[in-house]
């Protein structure tokens, strides 16, 4: 688009300017009519908000006028737009609370830990002594006994490379504490930076324990704010969940200065450490660290929160929204590949879901999963959908592959109820997977991804039950092997398990009970005999064998007829996420290749007939930029500007020389005029403006003054 | 594939890049990179041949002015791809409304799209457009800009219930922490409330500071506040890290290049062809030197003669300087001579080295031939 014309105000005054607004929004244009400036789009942003006033959940499109069918489609549209927004705020609500609350749920017991820290903590400071609230605030330390000045200190192990999985569970914490009766503040490590330094660190404590900070940050102000009644009787803790950022000359000014007034303040410490113990004594000078009583805690381990994160919200279809095999491949890759924080899985999972619901036409209807009586949320929806829509959820691949049965809005609410239904015993049999892969340290992500593979359906012969594995089954191979070599007591407890798991269905529940009384019977007989951890020979032990291979079996079986991919049934498409490439190009933008290939390969985005001939060969009709990245291909780090200049003038003149030639015979290039060569300021203007386009990218680095002939190139290679 | 020195390149950059593949690109530079260590006689002319001083180089301002003049390349072209982009905006829309932040990146400009996006499809939002191409951001203005914005709705909404409460203190005269936090507690129901910040160039130079990015990073992150930003760089990602990323910024990544010319983000660059080579140079000592008094100008005549004669040689001595200058009547101490070589020294015109001998002695930083086209304009 050149220019917008009329649209916006862009003038050149607002290329230089820093800054400005460049309109103002509907509810602000509209109260303040006198700031708000005329905008050609206001009204079309009025009528938006009169259609969200429809977006009940039983719109009735048939009621409105037919006169103007594009404006009701727009209107439609629009509708339809702000439903699928409105699940997937409900949607991802409902499936970051769960994740809360198992994250939450993993570090309980260490909450329960620092809490119960901070408790003893402050008994034993108090116990030294109790100064009353006009001793507090007197402007000297109470004590000077080297004992009570040590600042208690619980040092959190956080076993993970990358902090910002830690993030939230420091955030937990303080919430936890703080409801427990504790003041709290939290200090990063951007504050408790050498360019901050100590006062910026503590006002910025006082920020968050005083509700009015005053003039000057001093440890008086906190003192006659914690000798207040209300706030006397609880301690104060400070978390800073990043030790090893945080500048150790202002961590240790801060320690030695809150340290003389512990008693008085009792002030406590809770860092956050990510690699080892001594993390802190590297930090630390001596002295300081004498200041500090520590104590040492562990945080749970990652792998066991992915585990449990994944249980959640994958397995568990706790919002509805559920993700194809490529996309679970592709998310388990980034978590593993990419860099293997849970909240970069997260992310990744939340854009899945916005992109979903970006995407797909019918996604709004995700949300009947969430409804107490689905069925009818469904109809309604259902009936109400314009024709259009009607038509696409008919033709949705899933349905058409199907048998072909009447279209009609049963079709669909059956389809989905039976969806849900299907996906609740896919669950329930992929944890009984987990629950015995356990044992034999198999992920759940790694079972996920091959239990939500659809091939894993459609390849399994019955007749050929340890045929046809492949490597789409390796894990869940690895869990049948597993069980296979399960100690009796394990196996016992397993079935327990399962028979939880698999509540509602009902054949197999029976079937397990079953096997339950055979491990009991065996149980009893093998209990006087040595224990079998494994099945080390065949001859002894036959009723172990026979009964480790019947859960096997049975576990075999049930995988077989109920671990159905989401993505065979019909009508997947409405609550399954399947389109893995804008995932990932949403998630993972590559700047650095893709500049390179916009330049090298400009054609294929311009789309011009010109340029394409001969796919390779630098033509002086391409972008000239990209002649100039195409040209500095050839050379290595540092280019002869004196020399690009050249190659760049001959080809841009090459096209000139060639019209002088022949004339006639090259009607395609109408429009390169048949001027002579184009004039040698034209072409060092045209060669100014491509390297400062490359500069812009990054590509290339200027002269420097001692090498004025030589520019740097940057980037090397796609 | 042979290096394209001197006029050979016309001809073979024509039908170059024929085996020049992605794969090949690694190869080629180590390949260029051991023959550039190579001291072969044929190189050593190419490199004598090679110097910008030899292109026919024209004037600054006739430059400025074609460059002004430049016809657009597949204007048609250009303009279909950037309005192939308008039937993403309503998904850019959702995606923004969903809590993630824009970063469109890719070849070309990218002003014009973002702003037709945010003047057609971000009509409910307040849109405050940053150029972060530009060298003179403060990123306290703008973030004040934001909090104003807020408390005027704030006031508007509450003038309906109670009287209108005047503001404690003004923004500008808080802490961007302070203000931050304020940002923080502003919540609303209604969603026309939102604030949109458009940041051309969010990589720009600017911006491109520890401390910046942590402040958009933390603006970007409040309730109220989405981001649309660009990107022009190709190392924009190391800008942020992963705390930035995935749980403030929140980008969605659009590559949407727009092969739409840099008018306005290169203005601050400068042309290679004017400033790079020792042409500028020569000017601006040109300039320097025709403000400086004609006694000044013919000490440094004296220098320049001096170094013309002699270039195989470190520099001249102080004393021999001295010498020369009081043969002439130009200096008559030690003290004169001093201040024209202060002011020489101030302004790069002349540079002190250390002779083989030991001693020190000055020096044009200038090649043969620019200073000797200095000193013909000189008189």
């Amino acid at each position: 688009m050149a220019a917008p014309p009329g649209e916006a105000p862009l003038t050149a005054a607002t290329n230089i300017e820093p800054f400005y607004v460049l309109h103002k929004g509907g509810a602000a244009a509209s109260s303040s009519s006198s700031s708000a400036p005329s905008l050609p789009s206001s009204g079309r942003a009025r009528r938006r908000i009169d259609v969200s006033g429809l977006a009940s959940p039983n719109p009735k499109p048939g009621k409105r006028s037919r006169d103007d069918d594009a404006a009701e489609d727009d209107d439609d549209d629009e509708l339809y737009e702000r439903l699928r927004l409105d699940a997937f705020h409900r949607v991802w609500s409902k499936i970051q609370s769960t994740i809360n609350e198992v994250l939450r749920g993993i570090s309980l017991k260490l909450f329960d830990q620092v809490l119960r820290w901070v408790q003893e903590s402050f008994s034993a400071v108090r116990s030294i002594a109790r100064p009353s609230a006009a001793e507090v605030r007197q402007p000297y330390p109470l004590l000077t006994d080297v004992i009570c000045r040590k600042i208690p200190t619980a040092f959190v192990l956080t076993k993970n490379a990358e902090f910002v999985d830690d993030i939230t569970t420091f955030r937990d914490l303080a919430e936890y504490l703080e409801s427990n009766g504790c003041h709290l503040a939290k200090l990063s490590a951007t504050e408790l930076s050498e360019k901050n330094g100590v006062g910026c660190c503590f006002r910025s404590l006082l920020r968050q324990l005083l509700s009015d900070v005053p003039d000057v940050a001093d440890i008086f102000a906190l003192a006659s704010w914690y000798s207040a009644a209300e706030n006397y009787d609880q301690p104060i803790v400070v978390v800073i969940d990043d030790l090893e950022q945080c500048s150790g000359d202002v961590l240790g000014e801060l320690v030695m200065m809150l340290s003389e007034w512990v008693i008085k303040i009792p002030i406590f410490f809770v860092m956050g450490i990510a690699t080892t113990l001594d993390a802190p004594r590297k930090l630390l000078s001596s002295e300081d660290l004498q200041r500090l009583e520590p104590c040492k805690l562990t945080l749970g381990s990652p792998s066991d929160r992915m585990n449990a994160l994944v249980e959640a919200i994958l397995v568990k279809p706790c919002a509805g929204f559920c993700i194809s095999h490529e996309v679970a491949v592709f998310l388990r890759n980034y978590f593993f590949k990419h860099d293997g924080t849970i909240t970069s899985f997260i992310s990744a999972l939340k854009l899945a879901c916005s992109k979903h619901f970006s995407v797909e036409p019918l996604s709004f209807l995700c949300m009947g999963m969430l409804e107490e009586d689905r069925e009818n949320f469904w109809h309604d929806k259902f009936n109400a959908l314009p024709q259009e829509l009607r038509k696409y959820a008919s033709g949705l691949p899933s349905c058409t592959r199907e048998k072909d049965s009447t279209k009609s809005g049963d079709n669909m609410v059956d389809g989905l109820s039976e969806l849900m239904n299907i996906q609740k015993d896919w669950s329930s049999v992929l944890l009984c997977l987990y629950e015995a892969g356990k044992h034999g340290k198999v992920q759940l992500l790694d079972i996920f991804c091959e239990a939500v593979n659809p091939d894993l359906h459609t390849q399994k012969a019955p007749n050929l039950p340890n045929e046809k594995s492949g490597t789409s089954r390796r894990f869940i191979d690895q869990v049948m092997d597993t069980i296979r070599y399960l100690p009796v007591e394990t196996l016992f407890c397993l079935l327990e398990v399962w028979s939880i798991h698999l509540n509602g269905m009902d054949k197999i529940t029976n079937k397990v009970k079953e096997l339950q009384s055979t491990t009991i019977s065996t149980d009893s007989v093998r209990i006087t005999k040595d224990k079998w951890p494994r099945r080390s020979t065949n001859s002894t032990g036959n009723s172990t064998v026979a009964l480790n291979d019947k859960v096997a079996m049975l576990l075999d079986d049930v995988t077989r007829k109920f671990l159905v991919s989401v993505e065979c049934l019909p009508f997947h498409e409405i609550v399954c996420f399947k389109n893995v490439s804008i995932l990932q190009s949403a998630l993972i933008g590559n700047p650095r290749r893709m500049v390179q290939l916009d330049l090298v390969k400009s054609h294929k985005h311009l789309k011009c007939s010109c340029c394409r001939k001969n796919g390779i060969a630098v033509l002086a009709s391409m972008h000239d930029t990209s002649i100039m990245c195409n040209l500095a291909q050839e050379y290595g780090d540092v280019i002869n500007l004196h020399d690009w200049y050249i190659s760049f003038d001959g080809i841009i003149n090459s096209v000139h020389s060639k019209i002088k030639r022949k004339p006639h015979t090259s009607p395609s290039k109408k429009k390169s005029k048949p001027v002579a060569a184009e004039s040698e300021a034209m072409i060092q203007a045209r060669f100014c403006r491509a390297v400062t386009e490359l500069q812009i990218t990054g590509l290339l680095r200027m002269p420097s003054k001692r090498r004025p002939d030589l520019v740097q190139r940057i980037a090397f290679g796609l | 594939m042979a290096l394209r020195g001197g006029h050979a390149a016309a001809a073979a950059g024509v039908s170059s890049g024929s085996e020049d593949d992605d794969e090949e690109a690694g190869f080629s530079r180590s390949y260029f990179l051991a023959k550039e260590k190579e001291p072969s006689s044929g190189k050593k002319r190419a490199r004598a041949a090679g110097k910008l001083s030899d292109l026919n180089l024209v004037d600054e301002q006739v430059l400025r002015a074609s460059l002004a003049e430049i016809p657009p390349k597949h204007e048609r072209e250009v303009e279909a791809l950037t309005r192939s982009y308008k039937e993403q905006y309503r998904n850019w829309l959702f995606e923004l409304r969903c809590g993630f932040g824009l970063l469109m990146y890719g070849f070309g400009s990218k002003k014009m799209l973002l702003e037709d996006f945010a003047s057609t499809t971000l009509s409910d939002f307040t849109v405050i457009v940053v150029n972060g191409y530009l060298p003179s951001i403060n990123l306290k203005q703008v973030i004040v800009t934001i909090a104003e914005i807020f408390w005027e709705q704030t006031k508007l909404k509450r003038k309906r219930q109670t009287a209108t409460r005047s503001q404690l203190q003004p923004f500008a005269s808080q802490s961007i922490d302070d203000i931050i936090s304020f940002l923080n507690n502003q919540t609303s129901d209604n969603g026309d409330d939102n604030v949109c910040l458009l940041i051309h160039n969010i990589d720009g130079p600017a911006l491109r500071d520890a401390e910046s990015q942590q402040y958009l990073a933390q603006v970007s992150c409040c309730p109220q506040v989405h981001v649309v930003a660009s990107v022009d760089h190709v190392n924009a990602p190391l800008l942020w890290d992963k705390k930035m990323v995935h749980t403030q910024f929140k980008w969605s990544w659009y590559h949407v290049p727009t092969f739409a010319p840099y008018k306005v983000e290169g203005v601050f660059y400068p042309l290679i062809l004017a400033s790079g080579g020792h042409a500028q140079t020569m000017k601006t000592a040109l300039v320097v030197l025709q403000s400086l008094t004609p006694n000044a100008q013919s000490v440094f005549r004296v220098l320049a003669e001096y170094q013309l004669a002699h270039e195989k040689e470190e520099g001249m001595h102080f004393s021999s300087l001295y010498t020369k200058c009081r043969e002439r009547f130009l200096v008559s101490s030690q003290v004169t001579l001093n201040s024209h070589l202060t002011e020489f020294k101030d302004h790069d015109l002349v540079k002190i080295r250390k002779h083989s001998d030991g001693q020190d002695c000055l020096h044009i930083p200038l090649v043969s031939d620019a200073l000797e086209k200095l000193l013909q304009e000189l008189t």
